[in-house]
């Protein structure tokens, strides 16, 4: 998803930081969602109409970016200059075990097995979350560092990011697969 | 140059004075229309009280008429009398492939619209359809505020796709009616629900109507309406229900029935006693199924349905309705037990069977103390007030139903904007070339859940050309996505790399071009001061009057082949269509018309085949069909 042309943090108020408290960032977004919205500017000239929606868009786009932990933390590292591509390496034996495991999944779906698709699904949740936990804590610490050391932290950040890609491919998988139930 | 589709936002509502704006739930089996008065919503009735049902009959003599009176004729003319059509609205040949054996009517058309054939050779699509019901309803509503109607909200289920959505509008426009919004029908049942009783917190809306499923979980906080997620199956409803009663209970007396013989009077009379019966099972455990003889030809049916054999029909519709309200929990990152409430709107509702299931479902009793079938049009006009610039303490976030993205090469379906999303909204992502020189891009805009192009429903196909020829994958061809407030699409998509501008205008692929809204409102505007009869009147004069002019021509120019009774005949038969043409009677200058013809038919038989003669000599069939002013 790409950044906003305004700063998403900017938008909700909120200073731009990993650790955000879900009920601030909604509170947040409810109280400007009523300026903003476009239905408060419908008798308004046309000029105002139109600057009302394009402003409301871009509230609904921040909000959405930050509201989901992978997203936002991916817009803060990509302030850092660290973009995450389409083909990033991480250590190739994590990457065969990853591919093992979509494998057993495709497995289970085949059968129709659908406890232990839920089996499977609900472990790389739990996998999801470390990994999250990981990255706050990684965030964290990254506050109070400058210069090489804290390149180094952001490295780590980036490299969860690129393991939690592959977890949530899994877990889309494990959405349709409890779909077709 | 970026292409800009519409200007979206733009808004009818006249600065000054409050507008009188009202709001329009256009509903599978009944409409209706509400209005705020002192700041609170209330219901215009009009006579038989404020449903209208959303059934449009198309008589011989080319009327039409709309609500109560039109149902009395499906049982006679079940072809020309269309009921449930929002089932068809926004849709194509191929989408209703699952329900077409069970509708009556003669459908045409191909995947991206289908049209009704009435009264033989007339055919309508569903937006001209449901705009006579929005021309009742918005007729009702001028009577009793007293006065022209400036803008109006109309509901659409929350799962209604961009075709459906679009073709809704259509409608409107066609009807006359300023939409200044469309609205998700929960989301008005729970903005009704929430200013009434000032609920806050996290419910969810089960809204079972005819023809359409909804469930959607809302958050109300503080004047904000956030829906959190939305899901359902818009071709699952209370009619479902009727056809499998009524399919069941006809299969026990013995009598086949097979998809497509929708139209029989003896399945129409069985699926309309089906309905009788599920309402009266409301209020008691049994109730009696009586098809007469007469009706079918034979076998009368009559036979006592309990409550429970109800249930056990309506469970596979309910299945399906629990899975949705499953699924629309996960969307919402929710369990039930976070749930505050669940609201029951739609007729369906009504019926002791859902409830329970519903109470099943959720771990909770269901409110319903908001009337079920008249809360969203209460909703509706809420959201009017609120855009007309009345009540300004609720601000609605809306949500777009399902993903929207474009087809990839292989036919993947690639997102842009995830179901579920907060509207207004907008994606841009950026695209390349798969081989050399490639210097144009189709895209295909696609709305969906699935993973593959062809199981997601197309919405418009486009070709950006004028790339000037590069290596595959050199070219950066740029998708931007926007989705105003009533959730409708917009496409604008740019080359990047050579700046080269170019322009594309996208044409929804499905329901109505812009140039047939536009007849057809003209069309409408040349009739609004005039009623009915008095259009039939006018098309009929000048109908008698060029037949006059043709025959007395004729008369004239092949006098020597006109006999005398026939000649006679003929010229009593004009001296009577000019006498009908003085009186204001349509019909009977249209029986006057016939009878002339049927006195003619002699003279023009025998014209004609000198016609057809004098094709043969060389003259073409054509000029010889001007010469005899057929």
């Amino acid at each position: 998803m790409p950044a906003p042309a305004v700063d998403a943090f900017g938008l909700l108020g909120l200073a731009p930081r990993f650790d955000v408290d879900a009920a601030q960032l909604e509170r947040a977004f409810f109280e400007r969602s009523k300026e903003l919205h476009p239905d408060r500017f419908a008798t308004r000239p046309v000029a105002e109409r139109v600057a009302a929606l394009s402003k409301s868009r871009a509230l609904n786009d921040a909000y959405q970016l930050l509201k989901r932990e992978v997203t936002r933390a991916e817009y803060l590292l990509a302030h850092e200059g660290l973009t995450i591509g389409d083909n990033e390496r991480i250590d190739p034996a994590l990457v065969m075990e990853l591919l093992e495991e979509r494998e057993v999944l495709a497995e289970a779906r085949a059968k129709g097995d659908l406890p232990r698709i839920e089996q499977l699904c609900e472990s790389m949740r739990a996998r999801r979350r470390a990994a999250l936990d990981q990255v706050k804590t990684l965030f964290g610490a990254a506050e109070a560092l400058t210069d090489e050391p804290r390149k180094a932290q952001l490295a780590d950040i980036k490299r969860q990011l690129i393991l939690l890609r592959y977890v949530e491919r899994y877990l889309e998988e494990c959405d349709a697969a409890l779909d077709e139930e | 140059m970026l292409l800009q589709i519409s200007e979206p936002g733009a808004s009818p509502v006249k600065e000054g004075c409050k507008p009188r704006v009202v709001g329009i739930d256009l509903g599978t089996t009944n409409s209706l229309v509400a209005h705020v008065e002192d700041s609170s919503p209330i219901v215009l009735g009009g006579e038989g009280g404020p449903l209208v049902p959303s059934v449009v009959h198309y008589a011989k003599d080319g009327s039409i008429i709309v609500g109560r009176p039109a149902q009395a004729h499906a049982l006679a003319s079940p072809r020309d009398t269309l009921a449930s059509v929002k089932r068809l609205i926004g849709r194509g040949a191929k989408d209703l492939a699952g329900i077409r054996g069970m509708l009556p009517y003669e459908l045409v058309g191909d995947d991206r619209a289908v049209r009704v054939r009435v009264v033989g050779s007339r055919e309508v699509s569903p937006v001209e359809v449901s705009a006579e019901v929005l021309k009742e309803l918005k007729a009702r509503a001028e009577a009793a505020l007293g006065g022209p109607i400036e803008g109006a909200v109309i509901t659409v289920p929350a799962y209604f796709d961009d075709a459906q959505r679009q073709a809704t509008r259509d409608a409107g426009r066609l009807a006359g009616l300023e939409v200044m919004r469309l609205l998700a029908e929960p989301t008005a049942a729970a903005l009704a629900y929430g200013l009434d009783r000032g609920s806050v917190g996290t419910y969810a809306v089960f809204d079972l109507g005819g023809g359409t499923f909804d469930v959607s979980i809302l958050k109300l906080v503080d004047g904000v309406f956030e829906v959190k997620a939305t899901g359902g199956d818009s071709a699952l409803g209370g009619d479902d229900l009727d056809r499998a009663i009524a399919t069941a209970v006809l299969q026990e007396a013995g009598v086949a029935v097979t998809s497509g013989d929708a139209s029989r009077p003896i399945i129409a009379a069985a699926v309309g006693e089906a309905r009788r019966v599920k309402e009266a099972l409301s209020d008691s455990d049994a109730a009696i199924f009586r098809v007469a003889g007469a009706v079918t030809g034979g076998v009368a049916i009559e036979r006592t349905i309990k409550r429970a054999e109800l249930a056990a029909w309506a469970q596979p519709l309910l299945d399906r309705c629990g899975k949705a309200c499953r699924r629309v929990l996960k969307d919402a990152e929710l369990t039930r037990d976070q749930l505050d409430g669940v609201i029951l709107v739609g007729g369906s509702t009504r019926s002791p069977v859902v409830r329970e299931f519903v109470a099943t479902l959720f771990d909770k009793q269901p409110l319903s103390d908001l009337d079920p079938e008249q809360v969203v049009a209460l909703g509706a006009a809420v959201q009017a007030d609120v855009l007309a610039g009345g009540q300004q303490n609720v601000t609605l976030l809306d949500v777009i139903p399902l993903s929207l993205g474009i087809e990839m090469m292989g036919g993947i379906a690639e997102k842009l904007i995830h179901r579920n999303t907060t509207i207004p909204t907008g994606a841009t992502q950026t695209f390349t070339t798969y081989a050399d020189n490639q210097t144009g891009f189709d895209i295909h805009v696609l709305q969906g859940e699935r993973e593959t192009a062809d199981a997601c429903r197309s919405l418009a196909r486009f070709t950006l050309r004028g790339i000037p020829p590069m290596i595959a994958g050199m070219a950066r061809l740029e998708v931007t996505f926007l989705i105003d407030a009533d959730g409708l699409l917009q496409v604008m998509a740019k080359e990047l790399t050579t700046g080269k501008e170019s322009s594309i205008e996208v044409k929804p692929s499905y329901g109505l071009s812009d140039e047939e809204v536009e007849r057809m409102l003209m069309e409408s505007f040349e009739f609004a001061e005039e009623d009915l009869a008095r259009r039939n009147l006018a098309v009929e004069r000048i109908e008698a009057e060029r037949i006059l002019q043709a025959t007395r021509q004729a008369f004239v120019t092949d006098a020597a082949i006109l006999v005398p009774e026939v000649r006679a005949a003929g010229e009593a038969a004009m001296t009577r269509l000019e006498a009908a043409m003085t009186g204001d009677d349509h019909l009977a200058i249209r029986h006057a018309i016939e009878a002339l013809d049927l006195a003619t038919k002699p003279f023009a038989q025998i014209r004609m085949n000198r016609a057809v003669g004098a094709q043969l000599h060389g003259v073409s069939l054509e000029d010889a069909a001007k010469k005899v002013g057929a």
